[in-house]
């Protein structure tokens, strides 16, 4: 069978009560909605409650997937994106403190960004791999504005493509290209400038 | 933009295959042009060098792992969920999405605004003393809110309600009556049977009387004696008391 078709037989157990096809959607598909929900919250343990608040908003809607609209993954990453954008705007007084100096999540060290970045390698390119690396675009990820987090994350991150993404977004597939090509822009030159500031 | 005059390609064809060059989808003699733009013209090259960067930095990010209780915690508050919405016999996968999701995602935005406001410390406040002085209020008429979830609001209870509390008032109203109707037989026959008092003196008698002497009204509170002032009425009545007062002192 099809990935496509085993997911639909998934769905359709599910909705006739079946808790062994529920416990299969939720192992195949966490990962990835944490994975979403980290990298635009920035925080691990946001991702956590994000991604559980998915998977209940999933449960309770499971009847009103369709397939012949978008495939499931679309599906859930409407949700998942609907919830961050709410996230979002309830979190946005606290962000408005948030500086340099906090350390972005527990899956990095307590040491703050600008301690990390003080590192003396002459090139960003040379440490394409490092973990500091990683954690300082997660952390420049964070100062992009949603719209272009949102579409840089599911692209570049995700691997969707273009089509998903605009049905995910609700936006046309000219105005997704736009924003993820603004948002790598952005982000490279947030990187470049934090680097100049450091060192 | 100096790469207008570029011979190979424009900046505006350059902008179209930007989004190609980066997936790969580009090669052979395009994918020379696009690169020969791009080291060319000063404006497109540098942005599709920041764009190349982004794009492979965000790439460079791993997939981080999720906690190992991520999995039974979903599952936990899952597990009590109402699920008869998803059992109904026959019913198979819904084509339109829930009337209560598009609902709530057409108020969510519009409410936004009022509920970042009504979440400030000092509308907080209000609503907490609001509330405090409402339950206060409960309480002292004797409102549980514990029972309101009781209330039957089906026609047919709340009409059963309107005349069992209907035959209660008129209980009520059958019971009083009836207890004064007691009393009054009692004062009656007390009355037969207790000697004549002497009837009081009539009213124009009493008034006579009041203009040869005064007498203390013994109504009045002693405290206050005729000659002062009632402070505690209108401007009007108080003017009034004060004009008395002076003429009798005169």
């Amino acid at each position: 069978m099809e990935d496509v078709q085993v997911v639909a037989a998934l769905i359709r157990r599910c909705i006739a009560g079946d808790a062994a096809a529920w416990e299969e959607i939720v192992r195949r598909y966490h990962r990835r909605i944490y994975n979403l929900c980290y990298r635009f919250a920035g925080s691990g343990e946001d991702a956590q409650d994000l991604t559980q608040e998915v998977f209940i908003k999933m449960y309770k809607t499971l009847n009103t997937y369709d397939d012949e609209r978008a495939a499931f993954m679309t599906w859930i990453t409407s949700i998942t994106r609907n919830l961050l954008v709410d996230h979002f705007r309830k979190t946005k007084h606290d962000r408005m403190t948030d500086s340099l100096d906090v350390p972005v999540s527990e899956h990095e060290d307590a040491m703050p960004l600008s301690h990390r970045m003080e590192d003396h390698s002459p090139a960003p390119d040379a440490r394409l791999q490092s973990r500091e690396t990683g954690e300082s675009v997660h952390h420049a990820l964070q100062k992009l504005s949603p719209e272009l987090r949102e579409a840089v994350i599911l692209r570049d991150l995700q691997d969707m493509d273009y089509r998903e993404i605009a049905t995910v977004l609700r936006v046309p597939e000219g105005t997704v290209k736009s924003r993820i090509n603004r948002g790598r822009a952005e982000l490279a030159r947030l990187l470049e400038r934090t680097y100049k500031q450091v060192m | 933009m100096s790469g207008e005059t570029n011979k190979a390609i424009e900046c505006s064809e350059f902008d179209r295959l930007l989004m190609e060059a980066l997936d790969g989808a580009l090669s052979g003699d395009k994918l020379k042009r696009f690169h020969a733009h791009a080291r060319a013209c000063s404006a497109c090259g540098p942005l599709f060098a920041e764009i190349d960067a982004g794009r492979r930095l965000l790439r460079s990010l791993n997939e981080v792992e999720p906690p190992a209780h991520l999995v039974n915690n979903i599952l936990a508050a899952t597990a009590g969920l109402d699920t008869a919405r998803l059992e109904l016999p026959g019913r198979t996968v819904a084509l339109q999405p829930a009337w209560l999701d598009r609902l709530e995602n057409w108020v969510a935005p519009v409410l936004a605004p009022v509920f970042a406001l009504v979440r400030q410390p000092r509308f907080a406040m209000s609503f907490g003393m609001a509330f405090f002085s409402l339950s206060m209020a409960l309480n002292l008429a004797g409102v549980r809110l514990g029972d309101v979830h009781h209330v039957d609001l089906r026609p047919s209870a709340l009409v059963r309600q309107y005349h069992m509390t209907a035959g209660r008032v008129v209980k009520y109203y059958e019971n009083i009556r009836f207890v004064y109707e007691i009393e009054s037989r009692v004062r009656d026959l007390k009355r037969a049977t207790t000697p004549a008092e002497p009837a009081p003196r009539p009213e124009h008698q009493r008034k006579d009387n009041n203009t040869s002497q005064h007498e203390p009204k013994p109504e009045r509170n002693s405290s206050w004696g005729d000659n002062q002032p009632m402070l505690a009425s209108g401007r009007q009545d108080r003017l009034v008391t004060i004009a008395c007062a002076s003429r009798r002192l005169v």
